[in-house]
């Protein structure tokens, strides 16, 4: 990113929160309903500083960086499974199909009745909500990998296991890496939501805090707390990730 | 001492459903140091044959024998250079040079010092931590070469490796590729359908005949080394074999047209 990009963001952000200040001063809308940014920025650092937030985030990410850890271990020998055994694509590959498209926070109801409200409870909605996304992406990386790559590696002696690491995993790294994109996005909105519902700590939880006090000042922090988490990640880990892998395979930027 | 037998090999495709034969009974014997190219057109079942010696496809019936033992599967005894390099874009030069010598359980230290030698050989040392899209092709195909001796495999085998280079690159890699098998004392078969090739670099040129494939004359060339292109004295050799090849293209275009 250069400076002109940057200066742009920056000022764009700050021109956000003019706005919202100004729209805030004219009272068009209640004040119950619509925090200052002043005020959103105060009960930021006051959660911050009694350890509510930070203990929050932590929460949040643990079970978030658990859950992704298990999605995208158990989704990629899915998904190299499916590619191997022409069987499993055609039956398992269906349902697996249908199960990625039920919405994270349709799981709740059987991680409650399976866990509890606990934190497996919390773990089993991220995985149940990022873990066919994975599969489904490693599928399609492993299934294009070009031939060429595995006959070379074959003749120099790679089979079974070691052709799966060193030549299929890496040579359907630039798919699995949006696999992994998608299942980062859907395990964070996973998290969050059995959060709201169940837990009784982190950042969902603290939301759901906000909702019950009917502090809007507190709802609206959380949801830029969440936000920024997501940008980066997304900047920082992934972004950064998919730029190494680009610039090895002499690939360019989008 | 043989090297390699290829005893009667038979070979047939599945081509829209009909099985075509392919290989009619092909038998080769290389010996120990030699360097033995195969010529024919294209399309004519030369690349089979070459993927059968590897181990990457199953004849038939036929087999082929390694210093007298039959062989079934691929193996880094008989590393191959691919047409187009089959490089692998996630690592840099070395550590595709390498790749081989690190699925065997190599050490690290050990490793490095093979790979620094090939990498010394083809003159790649400047390029070690390059990645492959960084490179030419002449480039690439320096580091397919290197990558296949630094397995020290038995055998060599080489699946049209210049086809898709510039002439110039290509004639420095002739050169290149002579001296390296007098060096290293490899037994080579070499691929390719340039006739040019074939000579420049056989001690012993193959000719395929057309589908079904089968030897249609093996020349011997005993012509001192390096051999360049532009060599009058292997003009001989050129015409004796394009003479061979010319009634095989002709059957072809007369097969292709009825």
């Amino acid at each position: 990113m250069n400076a002109k990009t940057i200066g742009k963001k920056i000022a764009f952000y700050v021109g956000i929160v003019v706005v919202w200040e100004v729209v805030f001063l004219l009272h068009i809308i209640p004040e119950q309903a619509f925090p200052s940014p002043i005020q959103v920025g105060k009960t930021l650092v006051h959660e911050a500083a009694n350890g509510s937030l930070p203990y929050g985030i932590a929460t949040s990410m643990w079970r978030l960086i658990v859950g992704l850890a298990i999605a995208i271990t158990g989704g990629m020998i899915l998904g190299i499974f499916m590619a191997k055994v022409e069987t499993a694509n055609q039956t398992l590959g269906s349902l697996i199909l249908g199960l990625q498209s039920i919405p994270s926070v349709a799981w709740v109801p059987l991680a409650l009745i399976w866990f509890g409200p606990t934190d497996a409870g919390v773990i089993f909605v991220t995985v149940a909500g990022a873990l066919f996304a994975v599969s489904i992406n490693t599928y399609s990386g492993i299934k294009n990998v070009p031939p060429t790559y595995l006959v070379a590696g074959k003749n120099m002696g790679a089979s079974g296991f070691q052709l799966i690491t060193n030549v299929m995993i890496p040579a359907a790294f630039p798919y699995l890496i949006s696999g992994f994109k998608q299942g980062w996005a859907y395990a964070w909105r996973g998290v969050i939501a059995a959060e709201i519902i169940f837990s009784v700590v982190g950042l969902g939880f603290l939301l759901n805090t906000g909702k019950h006090y009917n502090d809007i000042s507190q709802v609206t922090a959380i949801l830029i707390v969440i936000m920024g988490i997501g940008i980066l990640v997304d900047g920082f880990v992934f972004k950064k990730i998919e730029r190494n892998v680009m610039s090895r395979w002499g690939l360019t930027q989008v | 001492m043989t090297k390699l037998q290829a005893k009667n090999i038979i070979k047939h495709f599945d081509h829209n459903g009909n099985s075509v034969l392919a290989l009619d009974g092909i038998n080769l014997n290389v010996d120990e140091g030699d360097f033995v190219c195969i010529v024919g057109p294209s399309g004519c079942g030369k690349t089979t044959f070459l993927n059968i010696v590897a181990g990457l496809e199953k004849p038939d019936s036929g087999e082929i024998l390694l210093n007298g033992n039959k062989i079934s599967t691929p193996g880094p005894d008989r590393t191959m250079v691919f047409q187009e390099g089959a490089l692998f874009p996630w690592l840099k030069v070395i550590d595709n040079v390498e790749f081989g010598l690190k699925i065997a359980g190599i050490p690290k230290d050990q490793r490095r010092q093979i790979s620094q030698r090939y990498l010394d050989m083809m003159q790649l040392t400047k390029f070690a931590d390059s990645y492959i899209y960084q490179l030419s092709t002449g480039m690439k195909q320096r580091v397919a070469i290197a990558r296949a001796l630094a397995m020290d495999p038995e055998i060599l085998l080489m699946d049209e490796p210049f086809a898709a280079i510039d002439s110039q690159t290509r004639d420095l890699l002739l050169v290149e590729l002579q001296l390296i098998w007098e060096r290293t004392k490899k037994t080579i078969i070499f691929v390719t359908h340039n006739i040019l090739e074939s000579v420049i670099l056989g001690n012993r040129v193959v000719v395929f005949k057309n589908c079904p494939s089968k030897i249609k004359k093996e020349i011997i060339i005993d012509y001192r080394r390096p051999r360049l292109a532009e060599d009058e004295n292997l003009q001989k050799y050129y015409h004796q074999i394009l003479e061979e090849l010319k009634s095989e293209v002709m059957t072809r275009i007369k097969d292709e047209s009825r």
